[in-house]
Parts: structure tokens; C-alpha cells; sequence
């Protein structure tokens, strides 16, 4: 697709700076340029552009969304700043941009960028899916990978996984990885970076599949202030369809903030036959202070022998919450995939474990066309 | 009375590892009770604070816990009594203590580490063994235990790849800690469970062998805490119980021997709680 620019810029030199690099990127033109917001919304539109570059750090920049909008109904709009605020990257969006751009941007950040907003489609901000589990060794992991494989295999948009286990994140070992850059390095670079060029430091693992590795020792968590963690999280939503975030057990700061900014929180526990269940029940207590807990916080087993919705519905009834799915005892399937850095779904697509993955993402992608279609 | 005597402080043992489900708890519970079987004074230390199963695996209903003892010691400084806020297990003749987690979540995320710290000290001036169940994390709470423990139990096990990776980090982060070299000791857990890795690559990758490995008996592990009986405390032994007494008479420096039960002092009790 070719690109006719509308460049919105305040600031003389910008303006010019930020001219020179739409000319030299491949498939972008500048229609026309404009510093005054006036003459803008009445002039532009006689050199039909598609993509409005709007300058959003000015009085009422928010506010010029809507009217940049109705002059232009058909131009997609992507706002710009002088550096990133997760607030006001959110809050563009919300009122109709398809995205936000740090200025100034190299032509590949703005090709990024762009490509970033079409895949995305009609409404752009992931949903956050933040795994959560009262003790280790819950199998979050093994479901995160499996379920991001299958989300994206099903609804072909793109899905991220941040490693936020900070101590002993295994991500990078279940796929394999040698990262070169990891979640210590994206939220040290955080605030210089915009979405589009974060998305380098997520690695590609499978179509429309890519991961943000954990810290490679402990130390290394104390590089990773909560502020910071939150930033990365927000910014990783532009990027993505659905962002998926493995959290160390128990409630911390990285759980708590990872929970509490997650559109929703999986609580996960694997039957174990000891007091599991009463930790459960212990920790949704916690999260029963939202005010829409049954919307946002899903209640997941792993391990469950038989695999069938009478057990579902008995662990309910012992847990007194709905259990949104359970997971099937397939220690073999998944600790063999894990040793070879493969999934389990992959390598046995046919297997009660794939059947009950695929059903989790189905809830997952079912939930999001049902608000699509209520806001319609 | 009256006779000055220097104070003692106990040993204190750490089980720690940094995976979790490797069987901490049902080591340390097992640890404490077999001690205390061999008339040691024992106080087990459950600072798993949010999700601690020291209590659920001995069927405990602790009427004060650790929170409890750190509002006391808020407010009274070191003229608290710590003994006053455990709990005691009894089987038969055996008896031991539990500092009990926190009953509520808040609580348990509102424990300080130096306070915690604090305790564990008050508590070594009162007990032989002082034995501390911990969450596998390197937290303020457990970098301070790992300093002030005389030995740590560092507990693994081979499940798959992760696990084997996060064990090495562990040690490693040990390593670096300088420690004295028998002041850490690697405990294999679960050995022959389902698994494709061999006991000798684990040790080649960590570069030292285990000092204890304790077989896989999920039935049995799983029947004692149903049950709320440590292993060891049982007459009908089984493999499990029996390496578990292996383990505690090997860091006790004595041969394991069967008869030790009648010589289990009861003073000591009257001393604390009386
Ligand atoms: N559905 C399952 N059935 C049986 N075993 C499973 C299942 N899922 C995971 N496991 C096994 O349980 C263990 C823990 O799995 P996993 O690492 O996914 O859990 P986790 O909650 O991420 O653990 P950690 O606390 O170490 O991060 C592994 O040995 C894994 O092979
Ligand atoms: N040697 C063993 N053989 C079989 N099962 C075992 C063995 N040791 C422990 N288990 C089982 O493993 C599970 C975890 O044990 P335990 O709770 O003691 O681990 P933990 O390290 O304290 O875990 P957490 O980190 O969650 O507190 C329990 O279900 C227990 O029954
Ligand atoms: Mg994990
Ligand atoms: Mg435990």
C-alpha cells in the first residue's frame, strides 16, 4: 500500500526533519504539510492523504483527534510525541488513532509502524492475559506457550510473551532461545524506544508468535523497577493482539502490578492432591476485592485427572468460583517438549492437551468478538 | 539456678531450593520430626509466609503465627518471648514446634525481613534445631537465612530442562556467595521419578556431586500428608522414611540407631512452657 502523507507539525525544524524522512521511506509521499492546526483540518484535504501524522503534544492534542477524524474520515491517523507515555499512547487510541510514533523516527520505525496498525486491524491495544499462581510449578508456563501457539494460530494476529518470572523465567528454555536481548535489556532501552522498535526485542518463534525472555540470573531482577515493568507492558500492547505474561508464584510486586493492569488475570494451580485447592481459594479471596472478578480473573487447573467437565464442575464447587478450563495430566507430552525446546501442541496436535488448549482460546477469542460486537 | 551459663545458640538449617514443588516442606517436617524423635529440641520455622504448608502437612491449627510474634516484638522489643507464639506437633512421645505462616495473605505480606530475621535468632537461643522452610526465591528474607544458616539444604529435583537450568542457577548463585563448602548441601529429591535425565549429568552440570539423594514415593509422600504424619514417625517404614533417617542421622554425625525413643527428655518442655 502506498502512503500519501499528512504531516502535522508544530515545530519548524521537526517539520522539516520529519518531511525529509517520509520522502526517503519506500512507499510514503508527503501530500502535504501543515504547522498550524487550522489550516490543516481546512486545507489538507484537497491533496487526499491516507495517513495523518497529527502532532498530539499541543493544548487540547487529545482533542484534535476527533476533529483531524471528521475532516479526514478515511485517513488513518498516528499521533506523535517527544517520547513515550503509556498514558497518552492509550489515550490516543481510544480516541481513534491507530497508533503512536516517538519523534523524530527513522523511515524503517515508521514502515514498523504502520505495518504494526494494519495488522492489528479495525481496534488496535492487545488484550493482556497475565498468568498468575499461587505457588511454582503450576504449569503456567507450559500453558502459556502452548496457548500463545494456539491463539495465533487460530485467529492469525500477532501474539507476544513477556517473561516476567524475574528470578527463573523458563521461556527462553521451552523455546529454545538464546536471546540476545531480554526483558532487563527492553526495559533499560524502554524510555527511548517507541512500540514499533521494541518489537526487536521480541524474539519470532513461530508465526505470529514471539517472546520477550526472562532475566538470564536473579540478580538481574533488581534492573527491573515495577514503573518500568508497567511501561514495557503498556508499550507491548500496540504491538500485539494478545500479550501473555508469565509472572513469579505468589503475590509480589510484579504479580500484583502485572495482574492488576491485565485485562484478564489466569489464576493457575496444578492438582497435586494436597492443599492446592485452599491456596486457591486463599488467593482469589484476594482478588475478590474487583469489582468485576467473575469478568476478569479466570480460574485454571492443570493436571486434572480425569479430564472431563465432571471434574470441572467439582472443582468448582470445592473452589465455590467457576473454573473457566482444566488442563489434562500429560506429564510425558509436556516435559519431553520442553526438554527439546518444542511445544507440546506441536508435537502432538491430536493429544487432550492440544483439544484443551485450543478450547482456552477459543474462550479467549470468543470473549474479545463479543465485545467487539456489543460496542457496535 | 543462679549458676551463670554461656548462652547457646542452635543450629540452624535452611531448606531452600529455586524451583518449588521439590519437597521442602516434606523434607523439613520429616527433618524436625525425626530430630525431635532423637530428643533434640526442635523448632521448625514456616516461612513460606503467603502459601506455607508446614501447618496443612502436620494438620495444625496454630493459634498465633509469625505475624503475631512480630506485632509482639513491635511492640515489646527483644523481651518477647518467641516461644510463646509456636505451636506444638505431638505423635506419641515425639515432640517438636512450629512457628506457624501468617493466617492471612496481608499479614504474610506484611512480614519484615529483619523481624523475621529476629525471630529465628530468639528462637536459637531456645532450641538445638531451628529448621526453616522457605519459598524458592532469592528474597531479602531468604538472602538473610541463607547468611545466617549454619547449613542449608539446597533441594532439587529432575523433572525436565527448566528445572535443571533454574538448579544451576541456584547453586551457582550460592557459589558466588562464599560459603563455606560443607555449609551447603545439595539434596536430590524424587530420584527415580519419570524422567530422561541422568542423576551423573545433573552433577557433572552443577560440578559437585549430591551430598543425599532420597528416592521417589509419591504414594507414600502423599499418604503421610493426608494423613499428617511424617514419614519417619511411622513404624511401618518405607523406603522414602527410611532415607529421610539416613539424611537426618548423616547431619547429626551419628549412625542411625532405633532405640533412641526412650530417651526423649521431657524437661525441656516444662522449661519453655512452664
Ligand atoms: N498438564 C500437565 N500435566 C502434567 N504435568 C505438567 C503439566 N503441565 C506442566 N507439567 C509439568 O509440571 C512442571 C511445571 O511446569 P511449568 O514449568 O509449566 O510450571 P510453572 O508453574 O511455570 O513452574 P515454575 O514455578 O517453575 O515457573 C513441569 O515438570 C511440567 O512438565
Ligand atoms: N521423595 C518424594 N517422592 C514423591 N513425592 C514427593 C517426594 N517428596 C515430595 N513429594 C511430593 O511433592 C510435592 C511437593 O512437596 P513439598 O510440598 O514438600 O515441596 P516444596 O518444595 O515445599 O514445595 P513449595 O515450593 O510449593 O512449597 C508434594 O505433593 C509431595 O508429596
Ligand atoms: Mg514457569
Ligand atoms: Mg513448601
Amino acid at each position: 500500500m502506498d502512503y500519501r502523507v499528512l504531516l502535522m507539525e508544530s515545530d519548524r525544524l521537526m517539520l522539516e526533519r520529519l518531511s525529509q524522512v517520509i520522502n526517503d521511506t519506500p512507499n510514503f509521499s508527503l501530500a502535504a504539510r501543515f504547522q498550524n492546526v487550522s489550516d490543516a483540518l481546512g486545507q489538507g484535504a484537497v491533496f487526499n492523504p491516507n495517513l495523518i501524522l497529527l502532532d498530539i503534544e499541543q493544548p487540547d492534542g487529545m482533542g484534535l483527534i476527533d476533529q483531524f477524524k471528521r475532516a479526514y474520515p478515511t485517513a488513518a491517523i498516528l499521533c506523535m510525541g517527544e517520547k513515550w507515555q503509556a498514558e497518552n499512547a492509550s489515550q490516543s487510541v481510544k480516541a481513534g488513532a491507530k497508533g503512536y510514533i516517538i519523534k523524530p523516527f527513522t523511515g524503517m520505525e515508521l514502515q514498523e509502524t504502520v505495518e504494526t496498525f494494519s495488522r492489528l486491524g479495525g481496534d488496535a491495544g492487545a488484550e493482556t492475559l497475565v498468568f498468575f499462581s499461587p505457588k511454582g510449578k503450576s504449569g503456567k508456563t507450559t500453558l502459556i506457550a502452548n496457548l500463545a501457539m494456539s491463539l495465533a494460530r487460530k485467529t492469525r494476529e500477532p501474539v507476544g510473551i513477556i517473561d516476567a518470572d524475574l528470578q527463573f523465567g523458563d521461556m527462553a528454555v521451552f523455546f529454545n532461545l538464546a536471546p540476545q536481548t531480554t526483558i532487563v535489556e527492553a526495559v533499560r532501552d524502554a524510555r527511548f524506544l517507541s512500540p514499533a522498535s521494541l518489537r526487536s526485542y521480541f524474539m519470532p518463534v513461530a508465526p505470529n508468535v514471539s517472546v520477550l525472555c526472562g532475566t538470564p540470573t536473579p540478580n538481574m531482577m533488581d534492573k527491573i523497577a515495577i514503573d518500568k515493568l508497567e511501561n514495557l507492558i503498556a508499550m507491548s500492547r500496540s504491538l500485539f493482539r494478545y500479550v501473555l505474561i508469565d509472572v513469579p508464584a505468589g503475590f509480589n510486586p510484579t504479580s500484583i502490578a502485572a495482574a492488576e493492569g491485565s485485562s484478564t488475570t489466569f489464576m493457575v494451580t496444578m492438582i497435586n492432591g494436597a492443599y492446592e485447592i485452599d491456596h486457591t481459594k486463599r488467593a482469589l479471596d484476594i482478588f475478590r476485592d474487583w469489582a468485576d472478578v467473575e469478568e476478569r480473573l479466570k480460574v485454571i487447573f492443570t493436571r486434572v485427572e480425569p479430564c472431563d467437565s465432571r471434574s470441572k464442575m467439582e472443582l468448582a464447587q470445592k473452589l465455590g468460583y467457576p473454573v473457566a478450563e482444566i488442563i489434562p495430566n500429560e506429564y510425558t507430552i509436556v516435559s519431553d517438549a520442553a526438554d527439546k525446546g518444542k511445544m507440546a501442541t506441536d508435537i502432538r496436535p491430536d493429544s487432550p492437551l492440544s483439544r484443551q488448549v485450543d478450547r482456552l482460546a477459543d474462550q479467549i477469542i470468543g470473549r474479545r468478538h463479543r465485545i467487539r460486537w456489543a460496542a457496535v | 539456678m543462679g549458676v551463670f551459663t554461656q548462652e547457646i545458640n542452635g543450629v540452624v538449617i535452611t531448606f531452600f531450593s529455586t524451583a518449588s514443588a521439590v519437597g521442602k516442606t516434606l523434607i523439613s517436617t520429616n527433618m524436625a520430626s525425626e530430630l525431635a524423635r532423637q530428643g533434640k529440641k526442635v523448632c521448625l520455622v514456616d516461612f513460606d509466609l503467603q502459601f506455607g504448608d508446614v501447618s496443612n502437612y502436620l494438620q495444625l491449627l496454630p493459634q498465633r503465627t509469625a505475624y503475631d510474634l512480630q506485632q509482639a516484638m513491635n511492640l515489646q522489643g527483644n523481651a518477647v518471648r518467641a516461644e510463646e507464639f509456636l505451636t506444638p506437633y505431638e505423635y506419641h512421645n515425639v515432640v517438636f514446634y512450629v512457628l506457624a505462616a501468617p493466617a492471612k495473605l496481608e499479614e504474610a505480606y506484611n512480614i519484615d525481613a529483619d523481624k523475621a530475621m529476629d525471630m529465628v535468632r530468639q528462637l536459637q537461643k531456645v532450641f538445638d534445631y531451628v529448621l526453616v522452610d522457605t519459598t524458592s526465591t532469592f528474597s531479602k528474607l531468604n538472602l538473610a537465612l541463607l547468611d545466617l544458616s549454619t547449613i542449608v539444604s539446597f533441594l532439587g529435583i529432575v523433572d525436565f530442562i527448566p528445572t535443571i537450568k533454574n538448579m544451576k542457577i541456584g547453586s551457582e548463585t550460592l557459589k558466588k556467595m562464599n560459603y563455606d563448602k560443607n555449609k551447603i548441601r545439595l539434596i536430590l529429591n524424587r530420584s527415580n521419578a519419570k524422567t530422561r535425565i541422568s542423576i551423573e549429568d545433573v552433577e557433572n552440570l552443577l560440578g559437585e556431586p549430591f551430598y543425599h539423594i532420597l528416592p521417589n514415593d509419591f504414594q507414600a509422600a502423599s499418604r503421610s500428608i493426608k494423613d499428617g504424619v511424617p514419614l519417619v514417625l511411622r513404624s511401618g517404614g518405607s523406603e522414602l522414611g527410611e532415607a529421610l533417617r539416613d539424611l537426618v542421622a548423616r547431619y547429626t554425625n551419628r549412625v542411625y540407631d532405633d532405640t533412641v525413643d526412650e530417651h526423649v527428655p521431657e524437661s525441656w518442655l516444662a522449661r519453655i512452657f512452664g
